[in-house]
């Protein structure tokens, strides 16, 4: 016999169990209607419902009633079937085509700090190559005393580091310069990724070859089409910069420059260079293709900012967003991100007024320097219309900006690092929409 | 000149002579860790293609604007326009002289870039879009030209450009950057009464062309797994081989063919349009492979040989007519 239970937490979770069987569009509905339900007068007719309709715990599912696959029925793991909605999405008409588009990472369904590999957001300049890492060589020249050519098997003997560290790209955010236009989390925010990425300091390989006092600046290329490059100032490359082999504890993923990439912690995500081939050590910056025409920052009096490499503290909410509406009335853990390219994540304010009020939410699991921050607010919604928003402050004090403070210095034509505060907002009936506030 | 290899193995018998076969003198001289080899100047020369503003990396070599503009219709026109003005998304290369300051400015080579050596390098290393490292040097500075002279910087349609008087040419926008000065803004994260609740505007500008269908698509994942196993009866030997055509097709198609293909740029029967292929499907299969593989100019638009990437093999190309044909029946 069905035990009912007579908290409203758990009718709900019950109304949530019927509900899955529905298609979305009559889900949330049906969700709404019990939502109403329980929160007026009406009660004793949802439970009523809930009764009727919800299967006896005795059905015992079919899964508990046979034998299971063996050990290596897939040898490599995959996730379950059910979430085959967690998925890198693109947007078809934002670039000629997809060799060189960008995907973005479904941030809404993401847990904990680490990006899984396979949902990583992805950006080719030429598509995605197929190298063979036998055959691949990274060679290290220009202003050094003893030029070298490594295989991955050298490259891999060096002592290795292992970081946790946030991977975004520029443009993250940067449809949206002249008003939304994004209606989902993944899109206005999925150009970001967090991993755990393994490899060798590139000072140490820099002291190897001796390089000259007078160099000022390094060239990375890859191997891809494009041979993609970036002039990297010697500064960062002698600080925390690292020549990365793997990513999640294993080696990286195709998309993520495998079998070698550079990896400029903080930085744009282009500045780190995938599927590395040559690193030139020079005293001038190369002015390439992707540090003049592109990647760089048009300002309103016609000038453009170069070398605008740090990623400046960002945050978004994820729970709720477009993709995960509330379901219910209720104490709910509102939940988001917040990360910094210039060190760790130290304070997250939560408004839920637009802006006029702001409270502290608490950061919570690991808190580390430039790499994804959790923060946490428990908040007691009972349908009222708010207007969301979180606010980043990293330990160089540095506070988020509002989306008026970044366009009155820098116009709306700048095209990347648009870091300003973000706006949902939510409805009565649960929705939420991307908006931004005047 | 000097030879790396030399050098160091000059230097490792000193050391040797001196210290007798101490490992720490050895390792020392080429690095604590000493891991890979020494890279010889051959090795580098044939990977290092970089061109710096200052002239440093150009190659001895030139090309005239005539033989650029050849060059630009035959290998470029297709997808940056015939006069540099960009077909579709594809990026626009001339024009857009005094833009910057613009509600929608316009990017190109001739308004933006500050240095041509930009272009040298970057036509060098990675154009055309579906062949790079295809175009030999002599090509590079002709198109270099070519490109200058759509935007007016280079006027004389006699002018070859050459390694000599390259770092002659001045780029209209040189002086239009500065370095980064971030941080810009001061929020002073105030925490209450910060702004007249009265006074806020919720704006929402745009809506329709987000990709949302996986948010409002019914949930079929129930279904999938008996669709899955299905569908396993053995393959014949043909069956087998056409398949395998069609995988090696597919593959060639999103690297070459998707470009103009998957859009219908040029003219470009578009994949998956039957009223399109159906045809060309007529001419049949032969007449396909050779205006492919061969290049062809018709009513609607240009075949280039190979899609423009002479790195296909004709087989190579016949898979990806193959792979088009079958889904665009």
């Amino acid at each position: 016999m069905k035990k009912l239970t007579t908290s409203t937490r758990g009718l709900l979770s019950e109304i949530k169990d019927e509900a899955a069987e529905m298609p979305v569009s009559e889900r949330r509905n049906f969700l709404l209607k019990g939502l109403q339900l329980t929160a007026g007068s009406a009660f004793a007719m949802g439970a009523a419902k809930v009764m009727a309709e919800t299967p006896a715990r005795s059905n015992v599912p079919a899964w508990t009633k046979k034998l299971g696959r063996g050990v290596v029925s897939v040898p490599y793991g995959q996730p379950s079937k059910y979430e085959d909605d967690v998925i890198r999405r693109t947007v078809s008409w934002l670039t000629a085509s997809t060799e060189s588009s960008i995907s973005m990472t479904p941030i809404h369904e993401m847990k904990g700090i680490i990006t899984p590999s396979g949902l990583v957001f992805e950006r080719y300049h030429a598509g995605l190559p197929d190298v063979n890492p036998d055959e691949h060589r990274l060679i290290i020249h220009g202003m050094v005393d003893n030029p070298i050519t490594l295989t991955m098997d050298d490259l891999m003997r060096y002592p290795s580091e292992s970081v946790i560290h946030f991977l975004e790209c520029p443009a993250n955010g940067g449809m949206e310069w002249h008003g939304t236009q994004m209606e989902a989390l993944q899109f206005t925010h999925g150009m970001l990724s967090c991993c755990e990425w393994t490899g060798v300091k590139l000072s140490t390989i820099l002291d190897e070859v001796g390089i000259s006092a007078d160099a000022k600046w390094v060239l990375a290329e890859g191997a891809d089409g494009a041979t993609m490059t970036r002039s990297i100032p010697i500064e960062k490359a002698l600080d925390d910069t690292m020549i990365v082999y793997a990513q999640n504890g294993e080696k990286l993923r195709p998309e993520q420059g495998y079998p070698v990439r550079l990896f400029n912690p903080g930085w744009e995500g282009n500045t780190s260079i995938k599927w590395l081939r040559r690193l030139e050590i020079g005293d001038k910056p190369w002015y390439q293709r992707e540090e003049t025409s592109k990647y760089t920052d048009l300002m309103p009096d016609g000038k453009a900012r170069k070398f605008s490499f740090i990623q400046e503290t960002n945050s978004v909410i994820t729970s709720p967003c477009p993709e995960r509406p509330m379901l219910r009335k209720g104490v709910h853990e509102l939940e988001g991100i917040a990360w910094s390219g210039r060190g760790t994540v130290k304070r997250v304010d939560v408004s839920l007024d637009g802006g006029v009020t702001w409270r502290q939410a608490k950061l919570k699991g690991l808190v580390l320097p430039k790499a994804i921050t959790r923060f946490s607010l428990e908040i007691n919604w009972q349908g009222e219309p708010l207007l969301l928003q979180s606010r980043s402050i990293d330990d160089s004090g540095y506070v988020q900006p509002t989306l008026t403070q970044l366009r009155d210095i820098r116009g709306s034509n700048s095209i990347y690092h648009k870091n300003s505060i973000h706006t949902w907002k939510l409805d009565t009936d649960g929705t939420v929409s991307n908006v931004q506030l005047g | 000149m000097f030879n790396w290899d030399n050098k160091n193995v000059i230097k490792s018998l000193l050391l040797i002579g001196l210290f007798g076969f101490s490992q720490a003198g050895l390792t020392k001289d080429t690095g604590y860790y000493g891991y890979g080899k020494s890279a010889t100047q051959e090795e580098i020369a044939a990977w290092d293609i970089d061109v710096r503003p200052d002239g440093k990396g150009l190659p001895v070599g030139s090309g005239s604007v005539s033989y650029g503009e050849e060059l630009y219709e035959a290998k470029c026109a297709l997808c940056h326009g015939a006069f540099g003005e960009g077909e579709g998304r594809w990026p626009k290369l001339a024009g857009g002289f005094d833009t910057l300051t613009d509600a929608k400015p316009e990017k190109t080579v001739g308004s933006y870039w500050p240095y041509a050596s930009t272009l040298w390098d970057y036509i060098h290393r990675a154009m055309p879009f579906t062949a790079p490292q295809s175009l030999s040097v002599d090509e590079t500075y002709a198109l270099t030209a070519y490109v200058l002279y759509l935007n007016d910087i280079i006027d004389d349609e006699d002018f070859v450009l050459s390694k000599d008087n390259f770092t002659e040419i001045e780029m209209p926008n040189k002086d239009g950057f500065f370095v980064d000065p971030r941080p810009d803004v001061k929020n002073p994260a105030c925490m209450e009464n910060c702004k007249d609740p009265a006074t806020i505007k919720v704006t929402s500008a745009i809506k329709g062309i987000t990709p949302l269908q996986h948010i409002a698509k019914e949930e079929g994942a129930n279904d999938k797994a008996s669709s899955d196993s299905e569908d396993q009866q053995p393959k014949s030997a043909d069956q087998v081989a056409v398949d395998n055509e069609l995988k090696v097709g597919s593959a060639i198609y999103s690297q070459s063919c998707s470009i103009c293909h998957g859009s219908g740029i040029a003219g470009a029967p578009k994949f998956g349009d039957k009223m399109a292929w159906a045809p060309r499907i007529k001419q049949g299969v032969e007449q396909l492979n050779k205006h492919a593989i061969e290049g062809y100019s018709g009513k609607t638009g240009i075949m280039p040989a190979k899609g423009g990437n002479p790195s296909l093999t004709d087989a190579e190309v016949s898979a990806a007519i193959l792979y088009m044909i079958e889904n665009s029946q």
